[in-house]
């Protein structure tokens, strides 16, 4: 450990009175941590590798050209990797500053999405589309949440408002809200829309807000969940599907059953690259949301536990950067990107392997779909950008000293933000 | 030494964070180990089970149909085809891949020359993945079709039959239905050679049952192709036989008919034409079904007086005749308590049994079967049973001659001990009345007569032409010998001449032939018990020959509204012509002596 060229906070830092800015500036730029970029790349080169392999299946059974598919996802993966190094080498700070304007973005383009058309190919309100070109909103809206709560975040942890139920936690209760409306009833995508709320959760519980309201928030989404679940006819189904796998491989667990199929005919070694069937019509979404089916038909449990140790290198690896960020609001963009990721992980393998309901997401950095890979990759592109300021050691964001009283701590101006304050002890969370 | 160690010795979130960061953590972890934990099972522990499953799936056993063999037929010398294979193409639709139906519907249905909105529509048919656009493309539509590279738009190739010749012994070929099979005449009754033995492919299957090249488990034994098959039938005669029956038809106001030409020396048919027909190209648009039958086989009928043919030879050939024996006739015989009379009024008198031919005289075949018991004024148990064995076990009657044809029916001779009036019923037999026959039963029938008594089975195959070209010719099957004496046979073929020389028919015929010939005039049973007093059947049997007879033809005219007499008004002016055309077109050797 000591041998790393790692900066330790110059100790002077200890009694500073800090900013969000002035934290992260008083870490010294260092190496990266590349791993994340390995890591990203190894998934994205993966699902290159399976849906190169697929893409004639695909494309013979949609009649179009063998290298649609193929074609598609190089030009997707570009993007991501060309999204990574842009906010890679983003300062941080901008992304403070890009809080509000992402949000409004997101917005603006959660009402676009309504006035899109939708047809056969696009049968909800997800996508906003320009000629051949599809973009997924919700992605936006996770990348914009993560970004936005982290300042918010940042700022009432800063000024030590957590608990405080109208300045920190109905705003959060209004935007999970919004959450519901928006993404699970008029996008009607709850996948989506649980990672959504994973991610806000996530960043709520780790900001350390106290858990009473943690479990105030939590109640709050149970019945959201519910009461969308109940509202609409096919959700029941899966959820029935869910609840009795394998009674039939027809109607509602159609997918899910031919998910399991997929998965468990690949044995401990797969049928191999060139020889998987199920993609040949069988598994629906064999390229999106069922490529690991996909990739467990292929490579079978060395493939699967592969993939799986690699997800968890990938949490430990972003868990690390979370330890030792030493400013609040850069560790909370961590927080949200490790909640995205992994919540969408697991619940899109939880659904291949039958121990979730199926929802249609994607397998993160793994999948086709362009949008979702694109973001995730921002984000993960950020998270590069603070693992140059990471502490040596395992470090806390630090409490600002108080140094004068403020009076006007409750302002959403980020100027305000800056301006030295007073953090009085008694707010600071207790768990 | 730490600065760290000051600020955690401070009350801070820092600590509960860290908390909360490993207890995050650490469910991440366990969720993936439980990941884990659930891929062991399924794909190690369960790996049989879900390989069963997909292969259930994936693997599937395909019949590859074999080609269908082609039926020909001579021509002269040569053979014309009849029938022949065409590979077509159906072309269809997945909803599900077509994006702009609009778009794709025109482009396709400028290829097909259709309309492109009943396209569109079809396009955007809910809840299916497959849409029949339109049957039967040619190759080239294909080609066009597969050049607009549409999603969703696909081609399958399906054999179908082509008929050359058009609707041309239509009911002697049947058709093959969409399903493969044979339906009808010979399709059916040669459905087995013809079809050949489909080939098997057992493979792992796309989700749309297309084969995957690349795969372990696929066997596959390749089909082998049916047969081929020439008939015995001269297309010439065939086409100039249903022109003439038509006309006959149209001629006595008739809506229906059927006439055999077989040959007497082999029992090959040589034509056999029935009206009204079909176009076996277009059989799903039939909507009667009963056109699809060969009538002349399927369709037995009371034959009437032209059984005296066979009555007198087997009285000839029993010895209780001779051709030029005279009897008392009384005009009238009581049986059961009916009258047989005749349908003209003869006067009580001396007859000869050429008369009983000649004038059609019922009374005088009922005292020809009143002698075979030797009992005039009443037939016996005796006469029956002579009756009866000539019938079916000389004349084979009442039983399915087994010609290559679907459907064929066996017609019905009364039981000689069994049932009801039984001296007025085989009364009724000796007259061609009180049972049933079809009109290839009563041509094959007469041609043991006059060939000089064996019978041979009537047939329409004849060579069987497999895959490696090897061919394989239908020997004639003699069914019985003896049937009559070839004395008999000769006897017999006299007083048809005689018969027909009578009856003048036009244009006459040159004395170098040997035609003979015999009218019948059947009444119609009604089924409500009975006959119909107007309404009648006219039938025809005759030959036509040089020194032996070369053609034997059976005419057949459903209630044709001309004249009086249904054989000698429609029946017998058609036979007549169908004789000419076979003297002058078809090879009738001339006779050799006076």
């Amino acid at each position: 450990m000591s041998l790393r060229p790692r900066t330790r906070p110059p100790a002077k830092y200890q009694n500073s009175i800090s900013s969000v800015e002035q934290s992260s500036s008083t870490s010294r730029r260092h190496r990266p941590d590349y791993g994340v970029f390995v890591l990203t790349s190894l998934l994205l080169l993966i699902g290159l590798v399976v849906v190169y392999s697929i893409s004639p299946a695909l494309a013979a059974s949609q009649h179009i050209s063998q290298n649609y598919f193929i074609t598609k996802q190089l030009i997707d993966v570009g993007l991501a990797v060309a999204g990574f190094f842009v906010a890679a080498n983003l300062a941080i700070r901008r992304w403070q500053g890009l809080s509000n304007p992402l949000l409004i973005i997101a917005l603006f383009g959660s009402v676009l999405v309504l006035v899109t058309p939708i047809n056969e190919l696009y049968p909800a309100h997800r996508w906003i589309r320009l000629g051949s070109f599809s973009f997924q909103i919700v992605e936006l809206i996770k990348l914009a949440l993560i970004v936005w709560l982290a300042n918010f975040l940042a700022r009432q942890w800063a000024l030590g408002k957590l608990a405080d139920l109208k300045a920190t936690l109905r705003p959060l209760l209004f935007i999970l809200l919004a959450i519901g409306i928006v993404v699970a009833k008029l996008q009607s995508d709850l996948g989506s829309a649980a990672v959504a709320i994973a991610i806000m959760g996530l960043m709520a519980f780790m900001v350390g807000i106290p858990l009473k309201k943690v479990a105030l928030i939590s109640v709050g989404i149970i019945l959201l969940l519910t009461l969308a679940i109940a509202s609409t006819g096919y959700r029941r189904d899966r959820l029935a599907a869910y609840l009795h796998p394998g009674k039939d491989c027809q109607d509602t667990s159609y997918q899910a059953c031919q998910a399991l199929i997929s998965v468990g005919s690949g044995g401990i070694f797969g049928l191999g690259l060139g020889y998987g069937v199920q993609a040949y019509g069988y598994q629906p979404e064999a390229a999106n949301d069922s490529i690991f089916a996909i990739l467990a038909e292929k490579f079978g449990f060395v493939g699967t536990t592969m993939i799986i140790v690699l997800y968890g290198i990938f949490i430990a690896r972003l868990k690390k950067i979370i330890q030792r960020s030493s400013d609040q609001f850069s560790r909370l963009i961590v927080v949200g990107v490790l909640a995205w990721l992994s919540t969408q992980m697991i619940i899109n393998i939880g659904g291949m392997i039958g121990l979730l309901p199926l929802k249609g997401i994607t397998l993160p950095l793994i999948s086709q779909g362009g949008t979702s890979m694109v973001f995730l990759t921002v984000a993960l592109g950020i998270v590069f950008q603070i693992s140059r300021y990471t502490s040596y050691n395992v470090t806390q964001p630090k409490i600002s000293q108080p140094s004068s009283t403020g009076s006007d701590y409750g302002s959403s101006d980020r100027r305000g933000f800056r301006r030295p304050y007073n953090t009085p002890t008694a707010a600071r969370p207790r768990t | 030494m730490n600065p760290n160690l000051r600020l955690n010795s401070q009350p801070t979130i820092e600590s509960s964070a860290n908390r909360r960061l490993w207890l995050w953590y650490g469910i991440l972890l366990a969720v993936l180990i439980v990941f884990g934990a659930r891929l062991f099972y399924l794909q190690i522990v369960r790996h049989d089970y879900y390989r069963q499953q997909a292969l259930s799936n994936q693997l599937k056993e395909y019949t590859i149909p074999a080609t269908r063999g082609v039926i020909k037929a001579h021509e002269g010398s040569q053979i014309a085809p009849l029938v022949l294979n065409e590979k077509l193409y159906t072309l269809y639709a997945d909803p599900v891949y077509i994006s702009d139906s609009h778009a794709a519907a025109s482009k396709v249905a400028a290829v097909t020359q259709a309309d492109a909105k009943e396209y569109e529509k079809a396009m955007r048919s809910p809840k299916t993945r497959y849409v029949v656009l339109a049957k039967k493309l040619t190759e080239q539509q294909k080609k066009q079709i597969e050049a607009l590279k549409i999603a969703g738009i696909g081609t399958q190739a399906q054999d179908y039959r082509l008929y050359p010749q058009g609707t041309l012994a239509a009911q002697i070929l049947g058709f093959v239905n969409s399903d493969g099979q044979g339906k009808y005449g010979l399709e059916q009754a040669m459905d087995g050679t013809m079809m050949g033995t489909p080939g098997k492919l057992k493979a792992i299957t796309d989700v749309n049952g297309a084969p995957l090249a690349a795969s372990r488990d696929n066997i596959q034994i390749d089909p082998k192709a049916g047969k081929d098959i020439i008939l015995t039938i001269e297309l010439g005669m065939q086409k100039q036989l249903e022109t003439l029956l038509k006309q006959g038809l149209d001629r006595s106001n008739s809506k229906s008919g059927s006439v055999v030409i077989i040959d007497p020396g082999s029992g090959a048919v040589k034509a056999m034409a029935n009206w009204p027909t079909y176009d076996p190209a277009k059989y799903s648009e039939v909507t009667d079904a009963s056109l699809f039958n060969n009538g002349a086989v399927s369709s037995p009928l009371e034959v009437g007086s032209i059984m005296k043919t066979l009555t007198t030879s087997a009285g000839l050939d029993l010895g209780v005749i001779k051709p030029d024996t005279t009897y008392f006739d009384p005009g009238h015989w009581e049986l059961d308590a009916h009258q047989i009379t005749n349908v003209e009024e003869i006067s009580s008198g001396t007859h000869s049994v050429p008369d009983i031919v000649n004038l059609s005289i019922n009374t005088g075949a009922t005292w020809i079967l009143m002698q075979m018991g030797g009992k005039t004024g009443e037939i016996t148990a005796t006469a029956r049973d002579r009756w009866y064995d000539y019938m079916v076990n000389h004349f084979q009657l009442g039983k399915a001659t087994g010609i290559e044809q679907g459907y064929e029916a066996s017609g019905y001779v009364p039981d000689p001990n069994n049932g009801y009036a039984l001296q007025l019923t085989y009364a009724n037999t000796a007259f061609g009345q009180a049972l049933t026959i079809t009109p290839l039963q009563m041509a094959a029938a007469l041609s043991s007569v006059v060939n000089g008594g064996t019978y041979y089975r009537p047939y329409l195959v004849d060579q069987i032409v497999d895959e490696s070209g090897k061919v394989t010719v239908n020997k004639p099957k003699i069914v019985r010998s003896n049937v009559v004496s070839a004395e008999v046979g000769r006897q017999e073929r006299l007083l048809m001449e005689y018969s027909l020389a009578q009856h003048h028919l036009r244009p006459p015929f040159s004395a170098n032939y040997s035609v003979g010939g015999k009218t019948g005039t059947a009444q119609i049973a009604n089924p409500n018990g009975g006959y119909y007093d107007d309404r009648y059947n006219g039938t025809y049997l005759g030959f036509v020959g040089g020194d032996k007879p070369q053609y034997v033809v059976m005419v057949r005219i459903n209630e044709p509204k001309v004249g009086k007499y249904a054989g000698s008004s429609a029946a017998q002016p058609l036979f007549a012509d169908i004789a000419h055309m076979l003297i002058d077109n078809f090879n009738v050797l001339p006779k050799t002596g006076p």
